[in-house]
This record gives structure tokens, C-alpha cells and sequence, in this order.
């Protein structure tokens, strides 16, 4: 008897018995369902979670300086050393010009210092209001702003404390009303205490769009107060203080190694650099790892739900086991009949085992659907209720509801391996019957 | 190699119950049967003609003796070799048909053949041939519980030709059918007596329907008490010859 025919004979018995049979199933339909559901919000949230961090601009790394933390075995405690001076040692733009040059086009300080309000007058003696920033290279790419005329501020302008700056092109609306091209131009810019300086406009950036519904609002264009992006450093002395260095920056990045690569690349240089420090350690951190221990940390919820919900599956492996006996019973006379014609053992086994993972694998590909389905449901749910936050709604544009197919296999295996553990038993029972006992049951 | 198809040199069945009662069913049958005979095993209930059926069947084993079926020691054999033994060289026909409730004529008569592994083309092609032989050809999608049960006898026959068996082995064929259908029954198995040259054992409590065969073996308390030929064999199946295809009356 052929493994086919072993089926038709499954689909057959179990059509006689519709109802049963479904009810049967049901156990397995709940578990595997409930699995599926489980693993497709557990991966939908991941794949969110990453590209919220992709929309986010996720590819940083935050470098800070510290003073090494010696142990006091007296007391039991921790103490930063004290010889170290930390002042002396932040990371200097030689520094970050070593690191540029040894990596060119990689990495970009993307640090900033609010200097305060500020206003210009145009030609047409409007007066346009300002933030005046100090801003490193990275700035704009780790903002998403886009630049659209001119060149960035470079560590160049910085480290000679030009009077360059970048400003949005909202601004040069307001300002040159079209008429003029910005780049070259110089405007006066009067801070907060009411002193004049020039900038010569470099650049023309643009918001990225998630800034300009976040800070902007919908503000008519006119009113906006934009930001004008000077060097940091001038923006230091601006403000009249002295720039010693950084003791904490962000980098971004514009490569395509893999973070722990960069992570490795830049703590190996930075190490270099205080080499000759003593007290003083230089630490990297990467936004990537941030991701990873989220991602990590969904991966194991949605594990150890999956694993409580599986145990409903064994709930209803037992049901299986049980209509199989009761099956068996029922049949005892045909399975007399069937080893009179001829049946071997192994037929009358394989034919009932066949017949538990048949259940089993139907309850198993419906409960697919549903938790599929039910996965859809509740990631509309979601999407609605985030849609109706405006921030959030920025952020988790795309919820992407993906099915894990890995769950969706090991359902799927595990439907049958239900159907051969607990078919198994009444199958052999089955199996074992003494023909003429079983012929002449009533 | 004898050229009996059944060869039984003193049988004894035993069961025990218990020391010390141990019941004996069979008390020595030794009993050979020629191929192509058509014999009857006549004996009242409790006279262990079943149990002998069972052991003819390849459904028991003796506890003593040997049972050679058309050549082979069946009680050398495992479980598994026996299921290929009734598969292939014993038809059963049952008292109450046993056809399995699920399937339908053609399916029931394939059931042999599939545990056989014939291919299912040759399987169908077989099935429909022998349910033309019954006279079924025409009920072959019918499911047993739409059938009479003469109808279901007829289809139990064709299953128990599906492998082309050495023996056909009735047990009690025409106990549970009115006389007409019955006799219908008997008729079949003298036709498949007669031009298959099929070897036909029937156990019956009926010494009426036992005289009708070629031989009779009385047997009593787990003992063959007389073998007989019977002078009326060739008389009483010749008359009857022409209702075999007639209608069927539905019960």
C-alpha cells in the first residue's frame, strides 16, 4: 500500500468525521496560531524598529574621553585617577584631521553648539530672525539635511575660525527673494547682544523632512526662524570661550563595512592617540549596537512567548492522541478485516499514523492563516493608532508586517512531529490487534 | 512437495486459561484437501470448525502439528509472512460480509491488491472484472450500506478472487441471507467451483448446503468424526446453473 493511498485513506476517514475532526484540530489550530501571530508581530516590530533607526539616520558613532577608573580595594569603590588631566587631553581637531586623512571620506563629526538667536536685514530692510549653531562637518548628513548650493563647512573652517556659514533655502527666500544667487554674498548677522558680525554665505541646505514637521510646524515660510550653521569654533569664540577640544562627539559614517569593523577601526585609532596618556581612555560607542541589543531583546520575547504558546500545541497534541484511540476502537473490526485481506502490521500502523499527521498538518496549515491573518489585524490596528500621533507617525511611516517563514517551517515540522509523537502510540495499538479478536468485535 | 493444497498432520489447538484447565479445541485433525475440490466443514457451534477456519485462514497458528498451505510450513512463519500468505493464497468470505463501510464496491474489491502492491490501473481493471463476474457491474460505485446483502456477498466474493487466492474459504456465507439470496451465493460458488476451478472450503453448521459439495468433514468436539463424498454433488448444482445471472431480489 502506497503512501498515497495511505493519505486518501487519511482524508477519507477524516471527511466521515467532519466535525470531530475539526474539533480535533482546534487544539492544534489555537497553538500554531498563536505562534504565528506571536512571531509575525515579533519580526513586524523589528523590521519597524530598524527602519525607524534607518529614518533616523542610525549609522553613528559616539566617541567621549574619560579618566580612567582605578579600584580601591580598602573601600570597595571606584575612583577616577586623579593624575590624569582630562582637560589637557579631549580630542583635538588635529586629531579628527589624522583620523580624516588616515580614513578620507568615512567619518564626520557631526557636533554642535546653539549660540543663541540672532537677525540679518535684507536689502528691503526686512528683518529675518535666526539660530545662530557651531557646527562640525557631520552635522548636516547626520541631521539628514540635504545640502543644495555651495560646500559644507569643512574642519578646515574651523580650525581657522572662518566667518563661513550655511543657511536653509528657506532662508535665502526670505532674504533674497529669489533675485540673487546666495553663495559668495556676505550678511550681517547681529547676535542676542546686539553685535554685528559678517558671514559669507558657502552653502544652501535644505531640513530633512522629518525636521521640518517636528521643529518647523506649518508656520507660514515668511515667519520661520531658520538656522544659520557657522564652524564651531567661531561659534566658540562668539560666545567668548576658549575651544580645548572635545570630550564627547558623534561620527557618522559613510561607509559600507559593517559596524563592528568601524567600531574596531576607530577604537584602534583612537587608542593610538592616547597611547601616550596615561589615565586618560577613549571610548566608542556605535548606534548599531544600540539596534542590535532592541533587536536582540524582541528576538527572545517573542522565543520565550512562542514557547509558552507551543505548550498549548501539546495540549492539543493529547486531543489528537485521544480521538486516534477512540478511532482505533471504532475500527477495530475493519482493522480485522484489512489484516485478513492481507494488511501487515506496518500498513495498519502507517495507515493511522498517517491519519494523526494529516489532522495534525491541516489543523497546522489553517492556524498558519489564521496567524497570518490575525498578524495583518493587529498591524492595521497599530498602524492606525501610531498614524494618529503626528511625531510618531513621521518615524514608523512604514510598518511592515512580515510573516516569519522560519516560524511558518518549524510550525509546519512541528504540526507533523505532533502527529507522529502522539499518533505513534494508538497507531501501534492498532497495529497490534490480533485479527480474529478484531473481527469478531461489534 | 504434496499435492494437497491443504495438508494438516495432527493438528492440536490449546488455549490456556489458567493452569490447571487448559481447554483443547482441536484434538488432532489431520485432514488433506486436493486443489480445485469444493469441500464442506460441517459441525455444531462450540465444535471448533471456527478455530480450524482460523488456523485453514493463516489467522492462527496450531500449538501442535503441522498446516501446510499449498506447499508452505505455516507454522514456521512470522506475522509478517503470514499477512502475505493470506494475502495472496486465502479468500475470505465472511458471514457478515465485512466490507469495509467507508469505500465503495470497486474500492473494497481493490483492497486485497493494494496491500499486494498491484498498480492501480491493473488493480481497477481487475476489480471490475471480477465484479462483472458476480454480476455486480453495475453497483460498482455503491457503498455497502446502500447494497442488499446478497449484493454484499457477491462483492465480498470478488474481493476474496482479487489475488487470485488458492483458496476460497467461506465461513457461514449464506448465514445472514434469506434462501433465495443464498442460494444465489451457493451458485456463485459453484460457478467459480466449476469454470474457475477455484478450490472452495465452506464451513457451515448446514448439513443441507454441506451436501450440496464435493466432500463433507463432520467434525465434533475438536475431532473429525466422518469424511464423506457426496453422491449428490453433481444433481444438485446442475439445475440451478441457470438462475446465476439472475435479478437480484433486494432484501
Amino acid at each position: 500500500m502506497s503512501f498515497l493511498e495511505s493519505i486518501k485513506t487519511a482524508l477519507s476517514s477524516i471527511a466521515a468525521n467532519k466535525m470531530r475532526s475539526l474539533l480535533t484540530m482546534l487544539g492544534i489550530i489555537i497553538g500554531i496560531s498563536a505562534v504565528i501571530t506571536i512571531t509575525t508581530l515579533g519580526s513586524s516590530l523589528t523590521a519597524t524598529i530598524q527602519n525607524a533607526f534607518s529614518v533616523l539616520g542610525a549609522n553613528y558613532f559616539d566617541v567621549y574621553v574619560e579618566e580612567e577608573w582605578l579600584y580601591d580595594e580598602e573601600t570597595d569603590s571606584w575612583y577616577p585617577n586623579s593624575e590624569a588631566n582630562l582637560e589637557d587631553n579631549l580630542i583635538t581637531t588635529e586629531m579628527l584631521d589624522r583620523l580624516y586623512t588616515q580614513y578620507p571620506d568615512c567619518y564626520y563629526n557631526a557636533s554642535v553648539e546653539n549660540v543663541g538667536s540672532a537677525s540679518t536685514t535684507n536689502a528691503l530692510k526686512e528683518t529675518i530672525n535666526l539660530r545662530i549653531d557651531g557646527i562640525m562637518d557631520g552635522y548636516l548628513s547626520y541631521n539628514d539635511f540635504d545640502l543644495v548650493a555651495g560646500r559644507n563647512i569643512t574642519l578646515r573652517d574651523n580650525i581657522e575660525e572662518k566667518y563661513s556659514a550655511l543657511v536653509s533655502d528657506i532662508f535665502v527666500r526670505q532674504y533674497f527673494k529669489h533675485n540673487e544667487e546666495p553663495i559668495g554674498k556676505t550678511i550681517a548677522v547681529i547676535d542676542d547682544n546686539g553685535i554685528s558680525r559678517d558671514f559669507t554665505i558657502v552653502g544652501v541646505y535644505q531640513y530633512s523632512e522629518i525636521y521640518q514637521r517636528l521643529v518647523m510646524g506649518d508656520s507660514r515660510e515668511d515667519d520661520m526662524t531658520t538656522d544659520i550653521l557657522i564652524p564651531y569654533i567661531t561659534a566658540f569664540s562668539m560666545m567668548n570661550r576658549e575651544f580645548n577640544g572635545f570630550e564627547y562627539l558623534t561620527l557618522t559614517c559613510n561607509s559600507t563595512k559593517q559596524a563592528e569593523d568601524l567600531t574596531n577601526e576607530l577604537r584602534s585609532f583612537f587608542e593610538a592617540e592616547y597611547a601616550d596618556t596615561p589615565g586618560i581612555s577613549c571610548n566608542i560607542y556605535s548606534s548599531l549596537e544600540e539596534l542590535d541589543i532592541i533587536s536582540t531583546v524582541i528576538n527572545v520575547v517573542t522565543i520565550v512567548i512562542s514557547i509558552i504558546a507551543a505548550i498549548s500545541l501539546l495540549v492539543g497534541g493529547v486531543g489528537v492522541m485521544n480521538i486516534m484511540l477512540v478511532s482505533v476502537t471504532e475500527r477495530t473490526r475493519e482493522i480485522g478485516i484489512r489484516k485478513a485481506l492481507g494488511a501487515k502490521s506496518s500498513n495498519i500502523r502507517l495507515q493511522f499514523v498517517i491519519e494523526a499527521i494529516t489532522i495534525c498538518l491541516i489543523g497546522g496549515i489553517i492556524g498558519i492563516i489564521i496567524g497570518i491573518w490575525n498578524g495583518e489585524i493587529f498591524g492595521f490596528i497599530a498602524k492606525f493608532l501610531i498614524q494618529q500621533n503626528e511625531e510618531f507617525g513621521v518615524l514608523f511611516r512604514t510598518i511592515k508586517i512580515t510573516p516569519s517563514i522560519g516560524a511558518i517551517l518549524i510550525s509546519i515540522t512541528f504540526s507533523t512531529l505532533i502527529g507522529i509523537f502522539f499518533g505513534l502510540y494508538p497507531a501501534s495499538k492498532a497495529a497490534k490487534m490480533n485479527p480474529i479478536d478484531a473481527l469478531r468485535y461489534d | 512437495m504434496s499435492n494437497f493444497i491443504i495438508d494438516m498432520t495432527d493438528i492440536y489447538k490449546r488455549y490456556f486459561i489458567g493452569r490447571p484447565n487448559e481447554l483443547q479445541i482441536l484434538n488432532r485433525i489431520t485432514l488433506q484437501v486436493k486443489k480445485g475440490e469444493f469441500v464442506a466443514i460441517v459441525g455444531p457451534s462450540g465444535s471448533g470448525k471456527s478455530t480450524l477456519m482460523n488456523i485453514i485462514g493463516a489467522l492462527d497458528k496450531p500449538t501442535e502439528g503441522t498446516y501446510c498451505l499449498n506447499g508452505t510450513d505455516i507454522g514456521k512463519l512470522s506475522d509478517k509472512e503470514l499477512s502475505n500468505i493470506r494475502n495472496r493464497e486465502i479468500g475470505f468470505v465472511f458471514q457478515t460480509f465485512n466490507l469495509i463501510p467507508r469505500a465503495n464496491a470497486l474500492k473494497n474489491v481493490e483492497l486485497p491488491m493494494m496491500y499486494a502492491g498491484t498498480s492501480a490501473r491493473e488493480r481497477t481493471a481487475r476489480a471490475k472484472e471480477l465484479l462483472k463476474l458476480v454480476g455486480m457491474e453495475d453497483r460498482m460505485t455503491h457503498k455497502p450500506n446502500e447494497l442488499s446483502g446478497g449484493q454484499k456477498q457477491r462483492v465480498a466474493i470478488a474481493r476474496a478472487m482479487a489475488n487470485n487466492p488458492s483458496i476460497i474459504l467461506a465461513d457461514e456465507p449464506t448465514g445472514a441471507l434469506d434462501s433465495k439470496t443464498g442460494r444465489m451465493v451457493m451458485d456463485i460458488f459453484h460457478k467459480l467451483h466449476r469454470e474457475e476451478g477455484k478450490t472452495v472450503v465452506l464451513i457451515t453448521h448446514s448439513p443441507e448446503l454441506a451436501s450440496e459439495t464435493e466432500r463433507t468433514i463432520s467434525i465434533y468436539d475438536g475431532a473429525i468424526t466422518s469424511d464423506v463424498q457426496n453422491p449428490k454433488y453433481q444433481s444438485a448444482a446442475a439445475p440451478t446453473e441457470s438462475d446465476q445471472s439472475g435479478e437480484e431480489v433486494t432484501a
